[in-house]
C-alpha cells in the first residue's frame, strides 16, 4: 500500500493527537489537577417567553454571585460553576430544564423555578432524579403539600406561599376596603393566589366582588377595567408582574378609576418603577404584599446597579437570597461534615441549616421543607418604594 | 350605554391593529401564496425601531414613525430576498418551518439585543384623555383610528390604481401568466413584502404608545391576524380588514360582558362560526387580492 503525502500527514496528526490524549496527565492543565472540582449550581427560570424578564434577572444575579464567591476562592475552596435551564415559566418546559441541568450539566443543586406552574412541573422530576432544588419564588399553596421529608425530600422552599401571605395581607386590606375585585394572571401563580385570597377575605369580612384572569403578555386591559368600573369595588387586588403592570396602570388611569390598589407579584418593585419612569407616580398608593424589597439589602441593590446599569430585579434578588442564605451555607456544611458536596450531602445539609439573621428573616426549613421568612408590606409613594410593615410569618 | 360605547371604541382600536397586520398577511398570501408566520415579528421589530427612533434618538413622533416604517419596509424587502425567495418553490411544509424558524429567531434576537424589559413609548396623546358624556379615551386611540382609515384608503388606491398594485393583483390571479407577459414577478414579490412589513410597522407605531413593546408581542398577533385572513376569505385584503374589525369588536364586547379570560379565544370562535356558515370566508371568492 502506498501512502500519499496528504494521507501520511493526516495519520501523523491523528497519532499525535491520540498520544496527547492518552499520555497520563497530558492535555490536562496542571492547575486543574490540583484544584478541587467546582460545585455546579443550576438556576432554572423563564429565559424565554412572556416571563423572560424574570429569568434575565435570575441569570444576572447568578453571575454576580458566582463572580463574588469565586473572587474569594469559592466555597471552602471549591469554585462555583453556573448552569442555566429555561423553563419558559411553564410546567412542561420546567421538566426539560431540570433534565438538562441534571443529565447534561450534572449540577449538584438547583435554584428555581421562579414561576409556580414551572415549580409544580419540576417537583416530580426533581424527586425522580434525586437532585436538591431550592425554590426561591413560587408561592402557589399546593407546593407545600408536595414537598417535605415524607413527600419529596429533594425540594425546599424559602419563600412563603399565598395562603400565609393572604391571611396577613387581607387583614391589612380590610382596613382600607370592604369590597374587592381580584385581577390575576391566568396561571398557577394567579389562580393559587386568587383562591387563597378568596378564603382570606371571608375571614376578615371583605366581600369579593369579582375575580378575573388574564393571560401573560397581554397589552389590552380596557374591557376588564370596564367591568371593574361597572362593579365599583372599593379596592382591586392585582396578581401581576411588573412587565404587565405598566400597561395596566396606564389603562387604569385612562379610564379614570380611583380604586385602592393592592398587589401580589412584582408591582411595588424597582423594575416596575423603572418601567414607568416617565410617569413614576402612576401607581402611587399601590400597596404590595411581598417578601423582598431593595431596602432590605441596599448594598446588593448598589452592586447590581453598578454592574447591570438597570435597577435591581426582584426575582434575581430572591434567587440570590436562596443561594447566599440556603444553598451556600448548605454546601459549606456538607463539605465540613462529609468532605463532599454531592447532591445527597447538600440535601442533608439543607435540612440542618439554620441562618437566623438574613435580610429576609430566619432561614430554617421545617419538616415540610418550608422556611418562614418575613412578609413585607411595601407601598409606592411619590414614585418611590416605602416599606410600610414587616410581619414575621409563624410556622 | 357608556360601557357599550367604550367597549366598541376599544374594539375598533383593536380591529385597526389586527387589520393593519392582517392586510399585510393577506397581501403576501395573495401575491406569493405563502403564509408568513413571522409576520407578527415584523410588528415587534417595527415597535422596537420606533422605540429607538422616538425614545433613544429623540425624534418627533411623526418622524420616528416614518423612520420605523421605512426601516421595516427595507427589512421586508431583505426578508423576501433572503428567506422567502429560497423557499418559494418548496412545499408548504418547508415554508411553514422556515417562517416559524424566522419568527423564533427574531424573537430570541430581540431578547438578546433589546433585553426582556418591555419598552414604553408613551406620547403626549396617549396620556391626554378625551372625555365625552362619561366616555373616557386617550387621544392616541383616535389617532390610531384616523391613521388606519388613511392607510387603508392609500392601500386601496395603490392596489387599484398604481402600476405595481395592478401587477400585484395580476400575480394574485396567475403568477405564471404574469411571468410570460413580462411582469417582473420577483420585483412584485419584493414590493409586496416591503409593503406588508411597512403596514405591520405602521400598526406598531400607532399602537405602541397605548401598549408596550416586548420580544413576544408578535406571537399572538400573528395568530389573530391569521384568523382574520381566514375569516375574511383567504388572500382577500378587503375581507381580512373587515374581518379584523369584526374580531376586534367581538373580542372587546365579549371580554367586557362575558369573560375576559377567554377573550383571546374569541378570534378563533368567530373564525370557526364564519367557516361553518361560509366555508369560503366572509367575502370569500377565488384567491385574489
Amino acid at each position: 500500500m502506498t501512502l500519499t503525502r496528504r494521507t501520511l500527514t493526516r495519520r501523523i496528526a491523528i497519532a499525535a493527537i491520540a498520544a496527547l490524549i492518552l499520555a497520563p496527565g497530558a492535555g490536562v492543565p496542571r492547575v486543574a489537577a490540583q484544584s478541587p472540582p467546582p460545585i455546579k449550581v443550576g438556576f432554572s427560570s423563564a429565559m424565554t417567553g412572556p416571563s423572560a424578564i424574570t429569568g434575565e434577572g435570575v441569570k444576572w444575579a447568578a453571575q454576580m454571585l458566582a463572580d463574588e464567591y469565586n473572587a474569594k476562592g469559592g466555597i471552602m475552596g471549591r469554585k462555583i460553576e453556573l448552569y442555566f435551564g429555561d423553563n419558559a415559566g411553564t410546567p412542561g418546559e420546567a421538566v426539560s430544564a431540570v433534565r438538562k441541568l441534571v443529565d447534561v450539566d450534572k449540577v449538584d443543586v438547583i435554584i428555581g423555578q421562579t414561576h409556580s406552574g414551572a415549580c409544580l412541573g419540576a417537583l416530580p422530576i426533581v424527586k425522580e432524579l434525586a437532585v436538591p432544588m431550592v425554590i426561591e419564588a413560587c408561592s402557589n399553596p399546593k407546593i407545600r403539600e408536595l414537598i417535605g421529608k415524607t413527600v419529596n425530600e429533594w425540594a425546599f422552599r424559602v419563600n412563603p406561599d399565598d395562603v400565609m401571605l393572604a391571611n396577613q395581607f387581607a387583614k391589612y386590606m380590610s382596613r382600607q376596603a370592604k369590597t374587592v375585585s381580584i385581577f390575576a394572571q391566568n396561571d398557577d401563580f394567579g389562580r393559587g393566589a386568587a383562591t387563597a385570597y378568596d378564603a382570606a377575605f371571608k375571614k376578615v369580612g371583605i366581600k369579593l366582588v369579582s375575580t378575573e384572569f388574564f393571560d401573560r403578555g397581554q397589552a389590552d386591559y380596557r374591557p376588564v377595567l370596564t367591568r371593574v368600573k361597572r362593579a365599583a369595588p372599593e379596592g382591586v387586588l392585582l396578581v401581576m408582574l411588573a412587565s404587565e403592570g405598566s400597561v395596566f396602570m396606564r389603562q387604569f388611569r385612562e379610564l379614570g378609576l380611583t380604586q385602592k390598589l393592592f398587589a401580589r407579584g412584582s408591582m411595588a418593585t424597582q423594575e416596575f418603577l423603572f418601567q414607568v419612569k416617565d410617569t413614576p407616580a402612576i401607581a402611587d398608593g399601590l400597596v404590595e404584599a411581598t417578601y423582598w424589597t431593595p431596602a432590605l439589602d441596599p448594598e446588593w441593590d448598589k452592586r447590581w446597579l453598578e454592574r447591570w446599569k438597570v435597577p435591581v430585579r426582584v426575582h434575581g434578588s430572591l434567587a440570590a437570597i436562596a443561594f447566599r442564605y440556603a444553598v451556600a451555607p448548605a454546601i459549606e456544611q456538607a463539605i465540613k461534615k462529609t468532605g463532599r458536596a454531592d447532591r445527597k450531602a447538600i440535601r442533608d445539609a439543607l435540612e440542618e441549616i439554620d441562618i437566623p439573621n438574613t435580610p429576609v428573616g430566619r432561614i430554617k426549613f421545617d419538616e415540610t421543607h418550608q422556611a418562614f421568612i418575613n412578609m413585607l408590606i411595601v407601598e409606592i409613594k411619590g414614585g418611590q418604594l416605602r416599606l410600610v410593615e414587616t410581619i414575621p410569618i409563624q410556622p | 350605554m357608556e360601557d357599550l360605547l367604550e367597549l366598541a371604541i376599544h374594539g375598533l382600536t383593536l380591529g385597526a391593529l389586527y387589520a393593519m397586520v392582517a392586510a399585510g398577511l393577506a397581501l403576501m398570501f395573495g401575491v406569493v401564496r405563502l403564509i408568513n408566520f413571522a409576520h407578527g415579528e415584523f410588528y415587534m421589530l417595527g415597535g422596537y425601531a420606533f422605540w429607538y427612533a422616538y425614545r433613544e434618538l429623540g425624534l418627533p413622533y411623526p418622524v420616528a414613525g416614518l423612520a420605523a416604517t421605512g426601516i421595516l419596509s427595507a427589512f421586508g424587502w431583505a426578508y423576501e430576498h433572503t428567506v422567502i425567495r429560497t423557499i418559494l418553490a418548496r412545499t408548504w411544509h418547508v415554508q411553514l418551518i422556515a417562517t416559524l424558524a424566522t419568527s423564533i429567531t427574531l424573537t430570541n434576537l430581540a431578547i438578546l439585543v433589546f433585553g426582556t424589559q418591555p419598552k414604553e413609548v408613551p406620547t403626549a396623546l396617549s396620556s391626554t384623555i378625551l372625555e365625552v358624556g362619561g366616555v373616557r379615551l386617550a387621544w392616541q386611540r383616535l389617532v390610531v383610528l384616523g391613521a388606519a382609515i388613511l392607510i387603508f384608503a392609500g392601500l386601496e388606491w395603490f392596489v387599484a390604481r398604481s402600476k405595481m398594485g395592478k401587477a400585484m393583483r395580476a400575480m394574485s390571479q396567475n403568477r405564471e401568466a404574469c411571468a410570460v407577459v413580462g411582469v417582473d414577478v420577483q420585483q412584485v414579490a419584493l414590493a409586496t413584502f416591503a409593503i406588508s412589513a411597512a403596514l405591520a410597522a405602521a400598526a406598531a407605531v400607532l399602537v405602541s404608545p397605548l401598549f408596550n413593546i416586548f420580544p413576544d408581542v408578535g406571537a399572538l398577533l400573528t395568530l389573530k391576524a391569521f384568523a382574520a385572513v381566514i375569516t375574511g376569505g383567504f388572500g382577500y385584503v378587503r375581507g381580512a380588514i373587515a374581518a379584523s374589525f369584526l374580531i376586534g369588536i367581538t373580542e372587546s364586547l365579549a371580554a367586557g360582558y362575558l369573560s375576559y379570560a377567554f377573550k383571546d379565544a374569541i378570534a378563533f370562535v368567530v373564525m370557526v362560526i364564519v367557516l361553518l356558515v361560509r366555508p369560503q370566508g366572509l367575502f370569500g371568492r377565488r384567491i385574489g387580492i
